[in-house]
């Protein structure tokens, strides 16, 4: 009987420390849901403009958690890669790096404020001044 | 119908573009740019003398601004050697400077200096932060154009270029389609204006590539003509102006594949020039393999491998008959080292490579063959 309590304890813990991301965006932009293969042509700058002309503006988290390797792991790339192919654009003169927050609660305000915009955070911050465009899992 | 087709997309371009600048985008000019500086150790075995220097290899700055929406400019200065007009050390060449228009993942133009795509390093050749080495593999590195024709095997400018991706499911077939000058560049000043082709021949070029998740494969050619051949006319007895335009094709074919922590990257380049003389030989032959694994997300381990063979053609200056000896030199590389990233901006490198520079049994070019082993260290900076 002992032994169950501690079990159940243990799978509670563990489940209270269970994240989701949100991938959010600014309220002009034009999507209602997004894939996988979309969101790598956003943040991997293949796509630099949505269907209006509007320039896509992504951000990026500057501190490594949790959140975020949920995020790249969802993207099929670690981060080292995805820096390897914003600084090659970078050099190469065909777009500039994601802009790096220092927190998801100023992701979720610069993406409130920025049209075009679109970021990613902890599901649990999301608020209906965003658009919420998916919910990832650690296990997506 | 040609001139019709030009004139339709002049006017569409003058169009959009002062539709563009009627926004008032704008946007400061961005400067920005890196540096190499490395410590590099050679040892002969055999003959030459060994030694070991310091070395800023590299400084490039660049210059980007948005014009307007969809327009950018950029221009790219690059600074060799501890450059130093003061002491005649190094050079200072203006790499880039062009003008971009982006109307969508599909279609870029970009108009004025650049370097072309042709496999997968060529472009990115010069941009050291990206590059694991300190030495490159062989014909993107520059320091080797004393005993390898660098310009020969890659195209190094050109000043128009189209290039976008057309998205196939989950794949991308990538393209981009080139014309740049032949290679005829004058560079006396005494005979006429320098930097200038002096032929009435273009090179034309491009690549055609395939991408699906971190696997990406590619095809890449060049066509030009050169009069490079043009001296040795009289010594295989053909008419004058036989050699004047000797047709030169380079042909590429890149593979790039990421697994886990795995990276394989992959080139080969054949150069052929169709001079229908059957005495002369200039073919070039490259490739190399490297294989790479991230010890963790800042550490990079790498093993690579490099080959080039060179044909040749003496006729000795004394005869005025024919007398053309046909030669080789191969160049074998094998190599290994590191790098670590220690934040966003700066990268530390170690480099070991043997590099054996061999010639024809038949034909000597080379008084001796040449090993060298080479250690090096650099640190890499972006600004």
């Amino acid at each position: 009987m002992y032994i169950k309590k501690v079990l159940f304890v243990i799978l509670l813990l563990c489940g209270s420390g269970y994240s989701q991301v949100a991938i959010i965006a600014n309220k002009s932009v034009k999507l209602d849901k997004i894939e996988q293969a979309e969101l790598l042509d956003y943040y991997s700058r293949d796509l630099k403009f949505w269907d209006n002309g509007d320039p896509i503006i992504i951000f990026d988290l500057k501190v490594k958690n949790e959140i975020r390797d949920i995020f790249y792991k969802y993207l099929g790339k670690s981060s080292s890669r995805m820096k390897s192919i914003w600084m090659k654009k970078m050099l190469l003169g065909e777009g500039d790096p994601p802009e790096p927050l220092d927190s998801e609660e100023d992701m979720l305000e610069k993406i409130i404020e920025t049209p075009g915009s679109i970021g990613f955070i902890n599901a649990e911050l999301v608020t209906d001044e965003v658009k919420l465009l998916r919910i990832i899992n650690d296990e997506d | 119908m040609n001139q019709s087709l030009i004139r339709i997309i002049f006017i569409i371009f003058i169009l959009e573009g002062s539709s563009c600048f009627a926004q008032s985008w704008s946007s400061p000019i961005k400067v920005f740019g890196f540096f190499q500086t490395s410590f590099y150790e050679s040892m002969h075995l055999g003959g030459s003398e060994d030694y070991n220097t310091f070395n800023t290899q590299q400084l490039n700055l660049f210059f980007q601004k948005e014009l307007a929406k969809k327009w950018t400019s950029f221009v790219n200065f690059e600074i060799l050697n501890n450059f130093s007009s003061n002491k005649q050390w190094g050079s200072l060449n203006l790499e880039e400077a062009w003008i971009k228009y982006y109307a969508g993942p599909q279609f870029t133009l970009r108009l004025g200096l650049q370097i072309p795509t042709f496999n997968n390093l060529n472009e990115i050749k010069n941009r050291t932060p990206l590059l694991p080495y300190i030495v490159r593999p062989l014909v993107y590195e520059s320091s080797f154009g004393e005993f390898l024709a660098l310009e020969e095997m890659t195209p190094e400018r050109a000043f128009v270029q189209t290039n976008g991706f057309i998205p196939i499911s989950k794949s991308k077939i990538d393209y981009a389609f080139y014309i740049g000058n032949s290679p005829n560049i004058n560079d006396n000043s005494l005979y006429d204006q320098t930097g200038i082709d002096t032929t009435n021949t273009l090179l034309y070029g491009g690549r055609l590539g395939f991408r699906i998740s971190d696997l990406k494969i590619g095809l890449s050619a060049t066509y030009d003509k050169t009069n490079a051949f043009k001296y040795l006319e009289p010594v295989v007895n053909v008419a004058e102006g036989f050699l004047e335009k000797v047709q030169r094709t380079r042909l590429g074919g890149d593979l790039s594949y990421d697994f886990h922590s795995l990276r394989l990257e992959s080139e080969f380049i054949m150069v052929n020039y169709d001079d229908d003389v059957k005495e002369l030989k200039f073919d070039k032959w490259f490739h190399y393999f490297t294989l790479g694994y991230f010890i963790d997300e800042e550490v990079f381990l790498y093993y690579s491998y490099w080959y080039t063979k060179e044909f040749y053609n003496y006729n000795n200056p004394a005869s005025s008959t024919l007398d053309i000896k046909n030669g080789y030199i191969k160049v074998v590389v094998p190599t290994v080292g590191l790098s670590y990233h220690m934040t966003e901006r700066i990268t530390f490198k170690g480099q070991a490579a043997q590099a054996r520079i061999l010639d024809s049994e038949e034909f000597k070019l080379l008084e001796e063959h040449k090993t060298e082993n080479i250690f090096s260290l650099a640190v890499s900076v972006f600004f």
